[in-house]
Parts: C-alpha cells; structure tokens; sequence
C-alpha cells in the first residue's frame, strides 16, 4: 500500500493522493503543487511571501518597495533571517543595528481611495521618495501584491518612468498572494520576471555587464541561497578555496550590480532546485551557461558539490585538499555528535526540498528520516526524496496542520524539524523540535555548519525538560526522555 | 579568523565574525523635507499592521472557536507566524486558500467547501469568519455565502449540530484600518450576532481587553476576583495563548479556555462593558449600549497609580463593591515602590511608540514616576489620542513640549529621536529595537508585538502589580544602562 491513508483525512479523501509512503522501487509520486483544500488548515503561505520574503527579501542593496496595505510589508518586514553585510549608517560614525535589506520596511500603504481609484500615482510617487530618503539603495523592486494585483495597477509602466527619471535600477515583481497555489508560484514569478528583466536591462545599458578584463576562466554563480543565518559564511570560502570565483549568489547577501552580472559566469551551482533552478535553466537557454545541482548540507553532499565544480574547471586536486582539510577541522566534534544521535528517528517538515537535502545528512549523524512533508515541493522534489529515502518512509505533500499531528503521533519521532509555525505544535505534544525553516543558531551548511546544525539536534533531544514534562510522579530518564 | 578545529559547542554567534560593510562613505542626513510622515506619501517602517489580524486575535480568544480567514493563504499563514513569534505557541487559523479562480470567480466555493472541511474536521463551536482585502475587492457576497455553508452544513451533519455552530462574520479589508480596528470590528460582531437577548440581569461585567497579553488578562481576572465581581471577558487569550505543556493533547490540538459562548450570550444581561483599550473594543462596549442599556466604560488603561485607581474606582461604582484592603495594599506597595525609586527615573527623558492605546497608559504611568516624555507615537491614526494625551500632560503638569505622532510611522520617530540632545529610554514594542540599540539607550518591551525576548507575553504591566513589573523593568534598565556598577552597591 504506497499511497497512506490518513485517520484525520477521513472526511477529505481528496487529500489521498498526496500521502505515500516510500518504496523499494521509488517510483510514486504524489498529487503536488495543485490546490490547496480550502479550510483544511494548510500552512501554505502565498506566492508574495515567495517573491518577497524568500528571493527579494536576501538583495542587501535594493529598495524593497512593497505597493500594498500595510500588512504584506510588515509581516516580511526582518521576519525570514536572510542575513546581510550591508549596513546603512545609523548616526555619524555609528552603523545601524540592522543591515539595509532588513532595517526598513517601504510600503506605499494602500488605501481604500486607492483601491477605487487606482494606486499608480501613490506608487511612482512612494518610489521617487524612496529613492531621494535611501540613496544608498542600488536599485529598486517593486512587489504586488493582492490588492494591487485585482486593481491591475500597470506597475511596470511606473518602474519605467521611476528608471528614467531617477537612473536606478528597477524591476517588478508581480506575485500577488492570490496567484498560484503556494509560495512556490512566487519564486519562480521572480525568477522568469527577473531574468527577463535583467537580459532587457543588458541590452539596454551595456555597460551593466561584465567586462572582459574583469572576467576569469573561474567565474561561478551560486544560485538558490539565500544566506540564512550566515549560511554564506560557511559556504563561500569553500568554493573559494578551490579555486573558483563567486561573482554572485542568487539572491543571499548579494548586490544588484552583481545579481546584473550573472549571465556573465561559466556556471550555474545550483543549491535550492525548487526556488532557483528556474533562473539557471533560463540561462542555460538564453546564454548557454551550464549548471549542475548540488547540496550543501552534510559532508557528503558537500564534498561532492566542490568535487563536482572542481571538476568542471579541472581543480579536482585542491577540492581534495580543502575536503580533507575541512573533514579535520570537524572530525572530533562530528564523532562526539555520531555517538549521541547515533540510532535517533526523525520528521522533517519544510517548504520544498530540505527533506532530500537532509537525509543523507540525517544519516551521517545515525539517523534515520521516519517522516518527510513539503509545503510547495513539485514532482522532482518527490523524487529526489525518493532516491535518497529508505523504504517505508512516510511523505505527505503540502500537509495541513492536523496531518502534521498525526504523523508524529504515529512516527513517533525523536526529533520534529520543523519551520516556526508547527514547532510549538510538536512541543505541545512533547516532541522537541528544531527550528528548520530560518534555523535555531546557524549556519548549518557546509562542513562547519554541519557542527552547530547537529549540535542543535542534540540539544533538541538532550534537554532536560522533557523528562519532566510527563507530571509530577513521573521524571524519567535520559534513555527514554522521549516516548 | 578561522578555528582550526570546530568546537562541540559550534561556531557561537560571537565566533562568527560578519564584517560589517557601510552602504554609504559616511553618515548623511536623511533627506529632511520628507521625514514627517505627513509631508510623503511612501511608509516606512509602519508602527502597525493590516486589520485582518486584530479579529484573528479576537477569535482565538474564543472557546473552541477557530478563525477562518476568507482571502488567499499569506494574510492567514503571516498572521500564525507572528502569533507563533509573539506567544511561542501554536495557532490554529483556517484559510479559504484563494487562488486565480477565486480571485476570478469570487470566493463562495472557498467559504462553502472550506467552512465544510473545517467543520467536519475539527468540529469548532464557533467560526469566525474574517474577510481580507482580496474577498473584499472581489465583492463576495459574505453574508448568503454563509447561508449557503450553513444550508449544506446542515445537509451533511444534520441541521441541529449545524446551528449549534456559531458563524460570526467579521469584515476587515486590510485597506481600511489597522489591527486595532480588526479586534474592535471582532468586538462588535461577536457581540451583536451572540448577545441578542436581555432577559436576566448577571450582576456581572463585561471586559473587552483589547490586545493584551495573557499576563494582563491575568492580572485583570486576579483583580475583579479581589472585588468580589464576576466578569466575562471577551476575547479571553490567557489560556488559549500560553497553554501548558501537558502531554498527551487532544488531537487536534485545541488549546485550553477562552471565553465560552454561553458567556459571550450572556454579555447584554452584564452591569457594564469596560472597554480597556478603547481603539480595539469600544465598538462592542457601545453596541452593548445603545442596543441594551448596558453601561459603556470606555478606558482608560488600566496602566499605572492613577490608571488603575479609575478602573477600580469605576467598577466600585458599577458594581457597589467597596475596593477591599487585599487591593489597597497592592496599591501601597506600587506607591513604595516609585517612592524607592524616583531618583533613578525623575527628569530622565523617555520616548514612547506602539498603538495608541498602549502609549497613552504608559505615558501616564512614566509621568506618574517624573519620566519626561520627548516623544510619543501611536501607530494607527485615531481622532482622541491628542486630545487624550494632551489631558494626560495637564493633569500631571507636565509642562516640556514632547513630539505627538498620531499615526505617522517610525521613520519619522526615530528620525526625530536621533536629533535630541539627549534621550534616557525607549518604551515600545520589538519594532523599536533597532534603534535603541543605534541610540544606546535601553528599550523596555511593551505592547504588541514583542517578539525578540522571551515572557514579556507572561507578564502584564495592567494593575497596581503589573505596574511594580513595569517599575521594575524600568528602573533596572536605567541602572544598567547609565550607572558605573560601583555606583549600585546602595541605590
Ligand atoms: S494580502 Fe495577499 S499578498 Fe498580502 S499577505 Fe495576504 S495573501 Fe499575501
């Protein structure tokens, strides 16, 4: 029986097809990026937060001109931790606390006038204010979203205008939370709109791209990360130590003048294949650019993402050494954390494709992945899992909340890994979580990362609280803290 | 820097060097002419958030009530995310999960399948159905959408648990108003769809808190308790939003308590409704009003000596219980506690943002230990907060000439901030932290919301002892923050 039938699903057998468990012959996969089933209590959000929040949001130097009601902007507003180098100043000799790309949020605060009359002047005026309060800003985006979306406000007119009048910079996105069946409708509405902007924008001003002198044999992009919690600072000098040059990353911490730059690399590494892939593909198409996937999380897949670079640009020798090198700063720590987590069962539930990212490193630490569920993950995704999954693993596709409790009540797992929403659910039921989606204390990628992100995981397990949670007769001991 | 060797511990924050690059040469001034909010049309950093939240917060306060959100998942899904920052628990909220052919077609599948799947799942006493600025640009029709639900709910289940389900309908397109005005159109709609019958007087009394925390319903109910009055709170988020841990849970999940619907229909039998924080629920406590005679006591916050003092005073008087000696020492003991401390907090300058409501009750309280206010913001627009704060001024004979943001953003604030020749504390919530930490001034947490701290959600600032909370927090911060530690060894 591959496809699982869920007791809360009961009363919506329409959510059937979405829930299988994994096999020996990988082949099922489930229902995905189709509708969600109103009033079912998804956690999906809306394709703005994709555009905005998961791909504009990391940009460090860009206005992020929200045209909307005050709400879109202020739930985005610092929320995802995409973090960034790039700081305005505070005071005279004094940086402010927070860098530009989450220190102010702009919105052109839609009214009900605006609704019947149409927020086009309030947009091109917002963004010309915008512009003379932040000069430091190197461009400019414009995200629509539901109300400005049903007006039909032409937004792309006004960022022509604001281009020519001011020079900067500016792009649209136009993702309006009501398009699309999750945010995975907003990352790829950014990626397609971006890369055709960008190619417009390359022969309008040449003098954007990069120049020839400026070029080397080494030149990557890495495409699909977005800097959580300083992720890039483990990642990078990685690459970097092969030999090879980041010119610029899709979207974490990177410069407007740079992400302009990205038809001008030799590669495409593609970290985030669910939110990213597209841009590459595009790329590929229009510019003949290569680009192979990879994953940054766990030694394993790690290893393998810097030997398969090192390999297209014939470095293979210093990918071996700086691996080597990289294994023996962890070495120690990693074998302490082997021994702890050694036989602990896991669920994983994220957005798209951190179940597959994960489950090799699951199993580097001794873990094993009882339970896998994606928010926005599409057919390739499934088979990712797929291939890396042992059999009898359970995967739901775009789980609501009922669904979530009762995978763990039935996989009973050691661990929940979960985005911030669901993690107080599964401590409700005295399952420790950690927190999956902006992590709990980063960076998690790479070799080092890979340290804090299983130091976590003990900690999740280890905690001394959970033996007292089960009343006041009952303190149990460590090697059943959790049942 | 580099650890040659990763240490069990990880790479700690502080290990992390980030170097940190300036966006700009040097320091400029932002352009002057557009720093009041008044003189631009673009916000920035908004000192407040879209209506649709305020009624989500409001059903949540409801016994086994869950919110349905009629719009697409992201006014849904954001809403749970802060919540779930704000109180570290979970957050149940439905969405109709608009896509294209809602926004085409209009939203009544949405609300017809979605009212039935939620049903038929987790079998809420209550729905509170809150429309968003998608529903309501489209035109749906709520009202016979509902019917509708309701008629093939009633097919499905069988009409008498169809019509034990309460429907309240709570309209609030995002365009229109703030948060507040969310909670206090919830307010008026639960009220008006449940309290619908004066038949026999409760002796009791109505509170509509508005956004307060759960320590502050705490405190509230600690209070009332103390009088000798029974009260109904509406919406009562306590329990609902700092449950215990106590496994094994229901499934699903239901968090504890809030108010019962029996409660909410009792509501127009009460002797008053006290509306706390007036710009999220006085709709409801005049409702009650008019429709019922049912006296309306709107604010003012129970914050502080004098706040508090009003309150009581006020439900002494509706109730004609005397206010009991248990009380009086509660305020005696807040009155030792500015009598030991008022050297530490007289002429020091403070600035106050949040919503209105919030700003105006801690105004008063830091006037009521000799802070002086240099600047005060209340996020959403309302046509009595300068008149309020200016009483507030005059009755404490406060004679500087502090900066009155009614409405406006934080750009504007902490753009005026940053040219004060000298600023001793920011109270606010965790949008300000930004630039306190610029200003190095502290910032004591209050209000809505508090996400980068862990408890403040625990503790209320209402009352005489949440006003020794409150004290406390302010005073350790000053001496933190200012004193030499060997200038604390006698305070
Ligand atoms: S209004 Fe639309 S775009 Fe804005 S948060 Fe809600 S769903 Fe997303």
């Amino acid at each position: 029986m591959p496809m699982v039938k869920m007791k809360c699903d009961e009363s919506i057998p329409e959510r059937d097809k979405h829930i299988y468990q994994t096999e020996a012959d990988k082949s099922i996969i489930p229902s995905c990026n189709i509708a969600t089933l109103p009033g079912d209590m998804t956690e999906r959000g809306c394709a703005f937060a994709g555009a905005r929040g998961v791909i504009g949001g990391p940009i460090s130097d860009i206005i992020a001109m929200v045209h909307a009601p005050v709400g879109c902007a202020w739930y985005t507003w610092g929320t995802r931790r995409h973090l960034s180098d790039l700081y305005p100043w505070a005071l005279p000799g004094r940086l402010a606390n927070a860098a530009f790309n989450r220190r102010y949020c702009v919105v052109t605060d839609m009214q009900e006038k605006d609704v019947v009359f149409g927020g086009m002047k309030k947009l091109e005026k917002s963004c010309l204010e915008a512009i003379r309060l932040f000069p430091e800003a190197k461009g400019l985006i414009i995200f629509t979203t539901c109300t400005t979306g049903l007006i039909g406000d032409d937004v792309q007119a006004v960022a022509r205008q604001i281009e020519q009048k001011t020079g900067l910079l500016t792009f649209t996105a136009e993702s309006p939370g009501c398009s699309g069946v999750s945010q995975s409708k907003g990352h790829h509405d950014f990626n397609t709109q971006f890369y055709r902007q960008v190619h417009a924008l390359r022969e309008r001003r040449p003098e954007l791209k990069m120049r020839g002198e400026e070029k080397t044999p080494y030149d990557v992009c890495l495409i699909g990360d977005y800097n959580m919690d300083w992720d890039l600072k483990v990642v990078k000098p990685l690459f970097e130590k092969i030999g090879v040059r980041i010119v610029a990353v899709f979207s974490g911490n990177e410069r407007i003048e740079n992400l302009v730059k990205m038809p001008d690399v030799r590669l495409n590494v593609v970290h985030c294949q669910r939110s990213a892939e597209y841009i590459a593909e595009m790329e590929q198409d229009g510019y003949a650019i290569p680009f192979i996937r990879c994953s940054l999380y766990g030694i394993h897949q790690t290893s393998k993402a810097l030997r398969e670079t090192a390999a297209f640009f014939g470095l293979q020798e210093r990918a071996e050494q700086v691996i080597a090198e990289e294994l023996a700063r962890v070495e120690k720590s990693l074998a302490f954390y082997r021994e702890k987590l050694q036989g602990k069962r896991v669920a994983i539930y994220v957005g798209g494709p951190r179940v597959w990212h994960w489950i090799k490193l699951m199993e580097e630490l001794g873990m094993t992945v009882v339970a896998g569920a994606c928010t926005f993950a599409h057919a390739d995704d499934y088979a990712k899992i797929n291939a890396r999954a042992q059999a009898g693993m359970l995967v739901i596709d775009a789980p609501n909340e009922f669904e979530i409790e009762e995978m763990l009540l039935e996989t009973k797992p050691d661990l929940f890994l979960t985005g911030l929403k669901e993690k107080y659910l599964g401590r409700k039921m005295g399952i420790p979580t950690v927190n999956s989606h902006s992590y709990e204390k980063g960076p998690y990628a790479g070799f080092a990362g890979m340290i804090n992100f299983a130091r976590d995981l003990y900690q999740g397990i280890y905690a001394p609280v959970w033996r007292f949670q089960w009343g006041i007769n009952t303190v149990r001991g460590e090697e059943n803290a959790v049942e | 820097m580099r650890l040659n060797e990763i240490p069990v511990e990880g790479i700690p924050y502080d290990q992390l060097k980030i170097e940190k690059i300036p966006c700009a040469p040097a320091y400029a001034e932002r352009a002057p002419e557009l720093v009041s909010a008044g003189s631009r049309t673009v916000v920035v950093n908004p000192n407040r958030t879209c209506m649709p939240l305020g009624a989500m917060w409001a059903v949540l306060g409801v016994h086994g009530a869950i919110p349905f959100v009629q719009g697409a998942q992201g006014c849904a899904t954001y809403v749970r995310y802060t919540f779930c920052r704000v109180f570290k628990e979970p957050a149940t909220i439905a969405t109709a999960s608009f896509h294209e052919d809602a926004a085409v077609f209009g939203g009544r599948r949405n609300l017809v399948e979605g009212l039935r799947n939620l049903v038929v799942r987790y079998h809420p006493e209550v729905i509170g159905v809150v429309t968003t600025c998608s529903s309501e640009i489209i035109g749906d029709d709520m009202v016979s959408f509902i019917k509708l639900a309701r008629a093939q709910l009633r097919q499905e289940i069988g009409p008498e648990q169809a019509d034990r389900i309460e429907i309240v309908l709570v309209n609030t397109p995002s365009f229109a108003g703030s948060h507040l005005e969310g909670y206090d159109r919830a307010s008026r709609a639960f009220v008006e769809n449940m309290a619908t019958v004066r038949d026999k007087p409760n002796g009791k009394v109505n509170i509509i808190p508005g956004l307060l925390y759960p320590g502050d319903i705490r405190e509230i109910k600690h209070l009332l308790r103390h009088m000798g009055v029974e009260g109904i709170v509406l919406f009562d988020i306590s329990d609902p939003l700092d449950a215990p841990l106590r496994p094994p849970q229901k499934f699903p999940y239901e968090p504890p308590g809030g108010t019962p619907a029996e409660q909410i229909r009792d509501m127009a039998n009460s002797l008053a409704t006290f509306a706390l924080l007036p710009h999220a629920g006085q709709a409801g406590a005049r409702y009650l009003e008019r429709k019922y005679g049912v006296r309306a006591v709107v604010g003012p916050p129970p914050v502080g000596v004098q706040g508090t003092d009003q309150f009581l005073r006020t439900l002494s008087a509706v109730t004609g219980q005397p206010v009991p000696e248990s009380l009086l020492d509660e305020r005696g003991r807040l009155i030792d506690s500015l009598a030991d401390t008022f050297h530490h907090t007289m002429m020091k300058k403070v600035a106050v943002m949040g919503d209105p409501d919030v700003v105006l009750g801690v105004t008063r309280f830091a006037l009521e230990m000799g802070l002086e206010p240099v600047a005060l913001a209340g996020g959403t627009a309302s046509k009595t907060f300068t008149r309020d704060m200016s009483v507030i001024l005059k009755e404490a004979g406060f004679t500087g000439d502090p900066l009155l943001l009614n409405g406006g953003d934080l750009f504007e604030f902490e753009e005026y901030l940053k040219k004060l020749p000298r600023l001793d504390l920011i109270i606010g919530n965790s949008k300000a932290v930004d630039i306190a930490k610029e200003l190095q001034v502290p910032l004591v947490r209050t209000g809505f919301p508090v996400y980068d701290r862990f408890g403040y959600q625990k503790r209320a600032v209402v009352g005489y002892r949440g006003g020794e909370i409150l004290l406390t927090e302010i005073v350790n911060s000053i001496l933190g923050y200012q004193y030499p530690d060997d200038r604390t060894h006698q305070l």
